[in-house]
């Protein structure tokens, strides 16, 4: 008998037992559809931290003051004079108190160079950057994170309106978008020159920004940078807790990594039920080769040879697995759409999550018919045709 | 002029149960020609549905040699075992036994598929035996909705559809009424007349009595070989 034919008498008792097919599928449903959700998740996660970093820019080196005056803005300019440097920029920060007249709070208040936004570009919910602010460009402006604003309360209305920093007027000029940028949200930014005059930290400076032209310049960058800060404060070649220097695209390595890791750790979980949904299927199978032996007997009787008996129940057991896994891919691609929609991160239907739903569930219809089928093939005929 | 499509030499075949050997068929020598009508007759335990599996090419001989259409059976492994009853053997049982979840049709057109025949022929093949056995009006109706009397009748087309050597009927009135019986037994004869050996098993000596030789079979030999009407 053809193959195709062979198919036909498989796919016509999986359509004549429909509700046990059904049920048969269930475990590697579940298993598929658990496996894409749980990808999509990781995906959509891993998409949303490296969006996030990325708001920092790929091509970033960051250098930051491990003690309150081990760097300074005369380090800065230095640095900002090293070849291949595109944009550098200062920060200083401070924890401190801000106030309408009502209300007042805890923030952290930053100081950065002019260049900040320029870099950063992080999204504006209200108003303006520092730079390009529409009001009186004094250097008293402010421009709030999500976050802080939202303590305050502050509204459209209050743009160009004064609130308090540390007890001394600010007028503010913008507020930042929520999602603006990893870890903008509870600060608020002023001009170096307001902070120093804040903070009363000059001339010493929390970090430095060093921005390379490519991202391919980082890493040389990033050893220029290291050699002319231990010339500047005769540092040896030994490590120095003086400063730490982070490298943006390292930072992003390092979580893909452990998105990878922890998405591995999902999938081998969602594995295990895809495992026991082919036992189930395995189950099923045995218990529907003992019923059909007389079938079988018959079968082999007018001329089934044993491989046509093997082909039958293992294309039967293949068929249940896909079927198996074509609706649990669809099911957990839907569950995935609404958990991006929770989530907040874009919904796409990957090819490698599709291509391994399909794979998967086609190697456990092998794995788990192999067994029954070959015991439907190998029952003699005449005890076959004698089973009752 | 001889034309023997069974040959039966010296056969014995024992069964091992538990420990113990069963001799179920004890040295028996038979030779059916081709175009006979024969009935093996015997009660149970006789050792018919031993010679019937034989025949059948459905099992092998312990020792002694069983041709069947001139082939021995005793070397053949399950495949070739398999072919040879594919091409020589059209099987009738006494349950009918026609596939679950199967129209008439491809319950007939299972064993020319078996033999690798395209479905649109062993279609054409199926259609043509069915409206000869008088079930044309019923070619896509699954067992459920067909009688006793039909199934049998399909059972018979399925067993006439490859052009077999012999037709091997293993009580295949058993299961009907008398009525319906005596037609499966005309019918039966009826393809006898035709040219085609058939080979009746039953323990029922009124239905043995409709063939024109009758083998009867006790304790595993041949008791004794009758020809002729009765």
């Amino acid at each position: 008998m053809k193959l195709l034919g062979t198919a036909r008498l498989a796919l016509n008792r999986i359509w004549a037992t429909k509700v046990r097919s059904l049920l048969t599928m269930l475990g590697v449903v579940i298993g598929v559809a658990a496996i894409v959700a749980l990808t999509s998740i990781v995906d959509g996660a891993s998409q949303g931290i490296n969006k996030s970093l990325a708001t920092l820019g790929t091509n970033q080196l960051n250098i930051t003051a491990m003690a309150p005056d081990a760097l300074s803005e005369q380090d800065a300019y230095a640095l900002a004079d090293l070849d291949g440097v595109s944009v550098m920029f200062v920060q200083t920060q401070n924890e401190g108190t801000i106030a309408t007249e009502d209300k007042r709070v805890n923030a952290r208040l930053v100081g950065v160079s002019a260049e900040y936004f320029e870099a950063v570009k992080p999204d504006i919910a209200l108003g303006s950057y520092l730079s390009d602010s529409k009001f009186a460009s004094s250097a008293k402006d402010v421009v709030f994170g999500a976050d802080a604003a939202n303590d305050l309360g502050l509204t459209a209305s209050m743009l160009g309106q004064s609130v308090k920093l540390n007890g001394q007027d600010f007028r503010l000029v913008g507020v930042l978008d929520d999602q603006a940028g990893f870890g903008t949200s509870g600060r608020v930014y002023v001009t170096l020159d307001s902070a120093r005059k804040l903070f009363s930290q000059y001339p010493y400076v929390s970090s430095i920004v060093v921005q390379a032209e490519t991202p391919e310049a980082v890493d040389a960058l990033q050893l220029a940078t290291d050699k002319l800060l231990r010339e500047r404060y005769g540092l040896g070649t030994e490590t120095d807790a003086r400063y730490t220097i982070t490298n943006q695209a390292s930072l992003i390595a390092a979580v893909s990594s452990i998105t990878d890791t922890l998405g591995l750790l999902l999938t081998g979980i969602a594995g295990i039920s895809l495992v026991v949904g082919g036992i189930g299927i395995m189950n099923i199978m045995l218990v529907s080769v003992r019923e059909r032996t007389r079938e079988i007997g018959v079968r082999r009787a007018i001329g089934a040879k044993q491989s046509n008996i093997l082909t039958q129940f293992l294309i039967e057991a293949i068929v249940l697995s896909l079927a198996g896994g074509v609706v649990g891919l669809i099911l957990g691609e839907i569950a995935a759409y609404f958990l991006a929609i929770i989530g907040d991160w874009v919904f796409s239907i990957q090819l490698e999550t599709v291509l391994l739903a399909l794979g998967f569930s086609l190697v456990v219809g092998v794995v788990f018919g192999v067994w029954p089928a070959r015991t439907a093939a190998k029952l003699e005929p005449i005890d076959a045709l004698r089973f009752e | 002029m001889a034309n023997p499509v069974v040959e039966l030499e010296n056969v014995r075949r024992e069964y091992l149960v538990g420990d113990q050997v069963t001799v179920a068929l004890d040295g028996v020598d038979l030779v059916i020609e081709r175009g006979e009508f024969v009935a093996i007759v015997g009660p149970s335990g006789s050792g018919k549905s031993t010679m019937m599996n034989l025949i059948g090419c459905l099992d092998r001989p312990s020792s002694g040699v069983v041709k069947i259409a001139s082939d021995p059976t005793s070397e053949l492994n399950d495949n070739q075992l398999t072919s040879l009853r594919s091409k020589a053997i059209g099987f009738v049982f006494q349950q009918f036994q026609l596939l679950p979840n199967t129209t008439a049709i491809e319950n007939v057109m299972a064993p020319l598929l078996y033999q690798g025949v395209s479905s649109k022929q062993a279609k054409l093949t199926a259609t043509e035996i069915l409206n000869r056995l008088g079930l044309g009006e019923r070619l896509n109706f699954d067992r459920n909705r067909l009688s006793g009397g039909q199934q049998q009748r399909v059972a018979i087309a399925r067993a006439l559809v490859a052009s077999p050597d012999i037709v091997l009927a293993d009580e295949p009135t058993g299961a009907l009424d008398s009525k319906t019986g005596a037609q499966v037994i005309d019918l039966l004869k009826e393809l006898n007349k035709e040219g085609r050996t058939i080979i009746l098993i039953t323990h029922d000596l009124e239905i043995a009595a409709s063939a024109p030789r009758r083998v009867f079979l006790r304790d595993g030999l041949i008791e004794r070989d009758e020809r002729g009407a009765k």
